[in-house]
């Protein structure tokens, strides 16, 4: 057996945790170019879409009546797509109370709306604590996704592949929104000079609103799908936070193809140094980060920002 | 504005408050429901925030990594005593050097460094401290830590006192804290806080004028890492062991949520109030819920959205108002003390 097909299981899994990660700090990058906010709390409302995942999935319904056992008899792959929707949405309601709470720190001193989120993650993550309890629970996968196949003598998991597979859907569709519609344009106007855009007569707090939204979806979305493979534990948020830190560092602040490029960049050396010396790969992603950074002071794609200032 | 402070005042009545305070403390401690052992940390604390304030509220440097000095500092303290049997002065001065190697380095990569890539520079360098204090059993016990990190004796050559008593200790690290506030209080005084502080308003300018802006920054990083250092030291000496939790993400933004919420962008001694708030906060909502961090949490986030200058902040403010003057809100270094 040669070198390679060895090294295969591992890079799909490095791939699909690469892309995954890239949908978190897609999420984070959009929030931190329109309103030039850190989220500190965008790992606590990745905890929070697998949480509200696991309860619209298996919802403890039995009192609720007809509706209750209709819903019940479901096949649980729907209950799953139903939870891919309706999670997300719940989500991005949390995200627009946050950024009402936000809108009193902007125009002062940016470490005041980061360490706003700093007081929410904890407030949610507390909530999720008394909420759900201490102990991991499990978000479950329908059967078509789950188990595994072996190929070439590999054992390869076949929810890492459909996580993969997901993660670049996903992508390419936030791609789409952003680039191939007038909403995006919108958004990546606010981006570049939001004065000029309210100028242009656009309603710039709904457009912040709707972003905070979208980007807290965004981070859901990627809790859904990565929490079947790291369990669900009320502080599993930090796991994915922090990733995401370093990969819009790494990427570049504010581009989009920074992000998915940082992403597979931290996913692989994760996955690969998860081959050979897993004790250590978590440690791999920081190296990284400083060792680019060292080099290349904006990250790989990265443009100078009014953040640095 | 600011060739005026040079000439601070050696002492000023709020740092006569704080030593009063600081000195009676076990006396009535007792009588208002506190015990000796909550103020042995609220201190440690206290000098742990000072030093990070003079990063953060002076420098204008948030560091989300600060815990790893504090780390450092308490394994250094606590490897000497397990493994060599220092005594109690060696096992401090090794904590600082800790404390300060650590953050020299990592000062290293960050001196260039500004704003948000400075900020996600120091969880990244945080997170390695942390992960390599987990992760090196051999050396720092993996996620239990050191144990069994005897308090010492305080040798003057003619007479000891143990420190294994709270109160001993207390007064210890009391005197510890003394030395370190006025030691800094002298620092931001000094020429070198002005520039610090002309760093923390405008980074460019400070370098046109001729400061070797880096070196500036790398100095207050590496001091403030030997404070957090020493801080560390004194933590191990009074948990008796020394553990990475200290060390995590969580913790190191707990100090700079203690830091903000007393009010250190605006004030010396706001990082002084922020710790006591926080444990006090910690006991009183701790006792009466078990979800105390939720409030917290929320009232911190309160904070933020009403009154970000933190509770020296809104002091200043009434203390303006009662007194009719019409002054706007001043950063550290032109605002009154």
């Amino acid at each position: 057996m040669d070198f390679l097909s060895i090294l295969l299981p591992h890079l799909i899994n490095g791939i699909a945790l690469g892309l995954l990660f890239a949908l978190i700090a897609l999420g984070f990058t959009l929030i931190v170019s329109v309103m030039e906010v850190i989220n500190l709390a965008h790992g606590s409302l990745f905890a929070l879409g697998a949480y509200f995942a696991m309860v619209i999935i298996d919802p403890n319904l039995q009192n609720a009546g007809p509706i209750g056992e209709w819903y019940l008899q479901l096949p649980h792959i729907a209950r799953y797509f139903i939870a891919l929707i309706l999670a997300p949405a719940l989500v991005a309601v949390v995200g627009f109370v946050l950024e009402i709470c936000l809108r009193r720190t902007y125009g002062k001193k940016k470490e005041y709306g980061l360490l706003l989120t700093f007081g929410a993650a904890l407030v949610i993550e507390e909530s999720i604590r008394l909420t759900w309890g201490p102990v991991e629970q499990v978000l479950s996968v329908p059967a078509q996704f789950s188990g595994a196949f072996l190929m070439d003598g590999m054992i390869y998991s076949t929810y890492r592949i459909y996580a993969a597979i997901f993660g670049v859907i996903a992508i390419v569709l936030v791609w789409l929104f952003l680039d191939r519609t007038p909403y995006g344009a919108i958004i990546k106007a606010g981006a570049h000079d939001s004065e000029m855009v309210r100028a242009l007569g656009i309603n710039l707090p709904r457009l912040q609103l709707l972003v905070f939204g979208f980007g807290a979806a965004l981070a859901a979305v990627a809790g859904f799908i990565l929490t079947p493979i790291w369990g669900l534990r009320p502080h599993v948020g930090i796991d994915a936070v922090i990733p995401a830190f370093l990969i819009i560092v790494l990427g570049g602040i504010g581009s989009f193809w920074g992000a998915v490029l940082g992403g597979l960049l931290v996913g692989l050396t994760v996955g690969l140094t998860g081959a050979f010396a897993s004790d250590w790969s978590l440690l791999s992603m920081y190296l990284l980060l400083i060792a680019v950074l060292t080099f290349r002071a904006r990250g790989l794609l990265g443009k100078k920002t009014a953040l640095e200032a | 504005m600011l060739t005026a402070k040079t000439k601070a005042p050696l002492t000023t009545p709020q740092m006569l408050t704080f030593f009063a305070v600081l000195l009676t403390y076990p006396l009535w401690a007792q009588a208002v429901g506190l015990y000796e052992y909550l103020g042995i940390e609220i201190a440690i604390f206290i000098l742990y925030a000072l030093g990070f304030n003079l990063l953060f509220g002076y420098t204008g440097l948030p560091s989300f990594g600060h815990g790893a000095f504090l780390g450092a500092g308490a394994y250094a303290y606590g490897l000497m005593q397990v493994h060599l049997g220092a005594g109690l002065l060696p096992g401090l001065v090794a904590s600082i050097i800790a404390g300060a190697i650590a953050s020299a380095i990592v000062a290293l990569f960050l001196s260039h460094r500004r704003g948000i890539y400075f900020a996600l520079m120091t969880i990244a360098f945080g997170q390695i401290f942390w992960f390599l204090a987990i992760k090196v059993r051999g050396v720092t016990g993996g996620e239990d830590g050191l144990l069994n990190i005897f308090r010492p004796t305080l040798n003057f050559g003619f007479f000891e006192i143990s420190l294994k008593p709270n109160i001993a200790l207390y007064y210890f690290v009391a005197f510890v804290l003394v030395l370190v506030t006025l030691l800094l209080w002298r620092l931001v005084h000094s020429p070198f806080g002005m520039a610090i502080q002309a760093i923390r308003m405008n980074e460019m300018r400070a370098r046109f004028v001729g400061y070797r802006v880096w070196l500036i920054k790398w100095s207050v990083f590496t001091l403030s890492g030997a404070i957090a250092g020493l801080a560390g030291g004194l933590f191990s000496l009074a948990q008796e062991s020394a553990y990475p939790d200290v060390m995590s993400l969580h913790a190191s933004g707990l100090v700079v949520m203690m830091t903000l919420i007393g009010g250190g962008f605006v004030s010396f001694w706001g990082p002084v109030v922020g710790v006591i708030f926080y444990y006090l906060a910690r006991d009183l909502l701790g006792a009466s819920t078990e979800a105390w961090l939720l409030w917290y949490g929320l009232l911190f986030m309160a904070v933020m959205m009403f009154s970000p200058e933190g509770i020296a902040g809104a002091w200043g403010r009434l203390v303006r108002r009662l007194r009719k003057s019409p002054a706007a809100e001043k950063p550290i270094g032109e605002a009154a003390e």
